[in-house]
């Protein structure tokens, strides 16, 4: 029975000492992984310690190195200022001897007067060095950061991405070296402006993620952007400095500058930007039948300058747009141009007409009117004509074949043909070489046609007077002809080889009006 | 020979190859046929270009001038070469029949053999063979037609001097069938010139009403039909402008007043012969081509 109970006892108490023995295996278990990341922090925390005190000695190192320098300079300094005295010494000493010697005469002598001279001894060098006292805040600074979490270190800018900027807007990466702890970032940003000031304002904004995206700048610019860190323990040194450039404005097309015929167009614009931007790239996509715009169907790229001949395809319609291009990427579209292939079009290139022309909003009828223009009026540009009451139309430098047509009334006395773009200005057109055109007089019994080259036209009577006339030049052939269009009449053709392009002329010698037509297809008969 | 009753076998045997040369990619040939219509046997040339291999051209009808036969224009017009270019068949018959032994047919240069003046003669001893105008506007059109690869609704007229009057005259009087008309120098007003003032008196009498229907002024001035359009060439220098023998002006006031589209050149230095129209045959055969290639 006792020993039954001192049994029972027995198993009671090794159950309990076995317990805790396992509670002290865990606590010893714990106590292990403490000690293990005690030693791993230490660790850590000595190699922190070992860096900053090295850098500490490195600075005080440096310091004693500046300050020695400083020091030896000095000593240099004053060595020489003795040296110089001593020189200067023995020689007042030479000069004392020599005066001793002239006292001795003088006491030889019976003046005795003359002994007394006196002669200054006194060392001019200080003999204490002047030691400044060393500013060792940095130092202490030093000192104080050895602290738990060190103050992150500069970040990395990223160089700008393709595609990531707007017209007014940039989006800017960076990341960090190491796994720094950081509470914020801070970007800095100013315009680059060639009259910038070097210390000219920046802004800032303070953001959490290793990325911003910048607005409100300035289309086709370049900023300098940096970043710094922030946490507990301080600011982190600024990054390098990164250069990023928004997206130009999109360029503006010329609609009355743009000239096109059956194989191509001209497309002339503006910039739309103050600032040169690198090149421009040219979209164009052809338009169905029924209206419908296809995708972009044909670009070009690198146009350097604000105007671009393209080729097309005869008898479309295409849309054009510009896009302006920097190293930030491509601008927005411009708005689009609607081109036509059917024929030839052009614009009057008005700043070449004659004072006493105007011309009807849409510029294409050209009209002479009767009053007389006062002298003021007569306002002559260099390219402007000046006898003849004439003017040019920009026609597209492609030797191909062109045809438009002019409609008259029997009463105006014109001249209608083509012309080169240097044509003298002050003559008329026909009267040189340089301009080839049909001219209708009205004489008292007829109406009377000339075509006029160098100031000759060929004997003809036209019985018809035409009223539309169809003008078909082809550059291949060399041929300049003319056409009773509502006649389909032939009425002469130009045989002459155009060796510059040509520009359409057309001139009035009297008061009327004449307007052009064109964009319309050369009939089958123009070009036999 | 029962071949001979069929008509299409009667016209073709009627045709016989006279000459036969390559030119300009194509051939000029002559033909003699008995023209049922001037009673005697006529030749007339034709230019047959490259395409006429292989498809249907148009025709082009040449009417000669004073004193000639179908070689004048064949050997010295320089025709071919535009034709062949623009794929038209030129035709050029003889400028009346001949060997018909009419008492007087030789005597003069300008009347008789040499000179039909292409009228229908109402006058004997004349009216028998001298049909010119029904020849070249009717038999000659259907004989071609029927023997060679022509497209019938495709053909155009001119002619130099009395074949220019001749043109003219054809054209003025079949509004339609002729889809082009050009000449060169013609004789514009026949009724008001010494040539015509013979020919006229001489093959249709001396009622001058009956000249009319064979005056290209006249007839312009009556002219109502499909839009012509009449290219005229004419040299500056030639001696039968200045002796008043083709008087363009007046065709050209009547055209003018009609509105009749005309293009008359007056070009400098020229004069009536061959040398003038081989000058600008090429300006003729490409207002033709115009016309019958559209």
């Amino acid at each position: 029975m006792t020993f039954n109970c001192f049994q029972s006892e027995t198993v009671t108490i090794r159950n309990r000492l076995q317990g805790k023995i396992a509670e002290m295996e865990s606590f010893a278990g714990h106590l292990e992984e403490i000690f293990l990341t005690v030693e791993e922090n230490f660790g850590r925390q000595e190699q922190h310690l070992e860096q900053h005190y090295n850098d500490v000695l490195q600075t005080l190192s440096q310091r004693y190195d500046e300050r020695a320098a400083g020091l030896e300079e000095e000593k240099k300094g004053k060595l020489e200022a003795l040296y110089n005295q001593l020189l200067a010494c023995g020689q007042a000493m030479d000069a004392s001897k020599e005066l001793i010697e002239t006292a001795q005469e003088v006491y030889r002598s019976q003046d005795k007067r003359l002994f007394l001279k006196e002669i200054d001894l006194t060392l001019a060098t200080c003999l204490e060095f002047n030691t400044p006292l060393a500013d060792l805040s940095d130092v202490k600074t030093m000192m104080d950061s050895i602290n738990v979490v060190p103050a992150p270190s500069a970040p990395v800018i990223n160089p700008q991405m393709p595609n990531s900027a707007t017209q007014t807007s940039l989006r800017v990466c960076w990341s960090l070296f190491s796994d720094d702890t950081v509470e914020y970032y801070e970007l800095y940003y100013r315009p680059v402006l060639e009259d910038m000031p070097a210390d000219s304002t920046f802004s800032t904004v303070k953001v959490k993620e290793t990325h911003c995206t910048v607005t409100d700048l300035l289309p086709n610019a370049q900023y300098e952007l940096w970043v710094t860190a922030t946490n507990t323990t301080g600011i982190s040194p600024a990054s390098e400095k990164a250069l990023y450039m928004t997206v130009p404005s999109p360029p503006v097309i010329k609609q009355r500058e743009c000239t096109s015929c059956p194989e191509a167009a001209l497309i002339r614009w503006e910039s739309g930007n103050t600032n040169p931007v690198d090149s421009y790239t040219v979209e164009l996509s052809e338009m169905g039948t029924d209206g419908t715009e296809s995708s972009v169907t044909e670009s070009i790229v690198a146009v350097p300058t604000c105007q671009c001949l393209i080729q097309l395809q005869t008898g479309r319609r295409y849309l054009i747009s510009v896009r302006a291009v920097n190293i930030g990427g491509p601008s927005v579209r411009s708005e689009a141009i609607t081109v036509s292939t059917t024929g030839t079009f052009f614009y009057l290139l008005e700043d070449s007409a004659h004072p006493c022309l105007s011309f009807s909003e849409d510029g294409f009828t050209i009209f002479y009117g009767d009053e007389e223009l006062p002298i003021s009026a007569m306002a002559l540009g260099d390219n402007t004509f000046t006898r003849c009451v004439a003017v040019l139309g920009d026609l597209i430098p492609v030797r191909g074949r062109h045809y438009w047509e002019v409609e008259v009334d029997d009463g105006t006395e014109f001249r209608i043909g083509v012309a080169y773009e240097d044509t003298g200005r002050n003559s008329y057109l026909g009267a040189n070489n340089t301009s080839w055109c049909m001219r209708h007089i009205l004489t008292p019994s007829r109406h009377k046609y000339e075509f006029l080259h160098n100031g000759w036209s060929p004997d003809l009577r036209i019985t018809v007077n035409p009223v539309r006339i169809g003008v078909a030049l082809d550059y291949e052939r060399g041929t300049l002809s003319f056409f009773n269009v509502d006649l389909e009449q032939h009425l002469h053709t130009f045989h002459c080889h155009f060796g510059n392009y040509v520009h359409p002329c057309f001139g009035m010698d009297n008061p009327g009006a004449l307007t052009v037509h064109n964009g319309i297809e050369a009939p089958e008969y123009t070009f036999i | 020979m029962d071949n001979v009753s069929h008509p299409f076998y009667d016209t073709l045997m009627a045709l016989t190859q006279v000459s036969s040369n390559k030119c300009a990619g194509g051939f000029q040939k002559v033909f003699e046929h008995e023209s049922s219509e001037l009673r005697c046997k006529m030749k007339f040339a034709v230019y047959l270009p490259p395409k006429a291999d292989t498809a249907k051209c148009p025709v082009m009808y040449w009417l000669s001038g004073l004193t000639c036969t179908e070689q004048n224009f064949i050997t010295k017009a320089g025709s071919q070469l535009p034709a062949a270019e623009h794929g038209i068949i030129i035709v050029a018959p003889d400028t009346s029949p001949r060997g018909c032994n009419i008492e007087g047919e030789d005597e003069n240069w300008d009347f008789g053999t040499g000179a039909g003046f292409y009228v229908d003669s109402t006058e004997d001893p004349w009216k028998t063979n001298y049909r010119m105008y029904s020849y070249v506007t009717t038999e000659l059109p259907k004989l071609i037609n029927a023997n060679f690869p022509t497209d019938p609704d495709r053909m155009s007229i001119s002619g130099h001097s009395m074949g220019g009057h001749g043109a003219l005259i054809c054209a003025l009087k079949n509004p339609g069938k002729y889809k082009a008309v050009s000449a060169f120098a013609p004789i514009c007003n026949p009724m008001q010139c010494p040539w015509g003032q013979k020919a006229f008196s001489g093959y249709l009498g001396s009622d001058r009403s009956t000249w009319e229907a064979y005056d290209a002024t006249v007839l312009a001035a009556a002219y109502s039909g499909p839009q012509l359009d009449i290219l005229i060439d004419q040299g500056r220098d030639d001696q039968f402008l200045t002796a008043s023998q083709l008087l363009p002006d007046n065709l050209i006031a009547v055209c003018s007043e009609k509105k009749i589209p005309v293009v008359f050149r007056l070009q400098p230095g020229y004069d009536h012969s061959y040398f003038f129209i081989y000058s600008f045959m090429h300006d003729h055969i490409k207002h033709h081509a115009k016309y019958l290639n559209a």
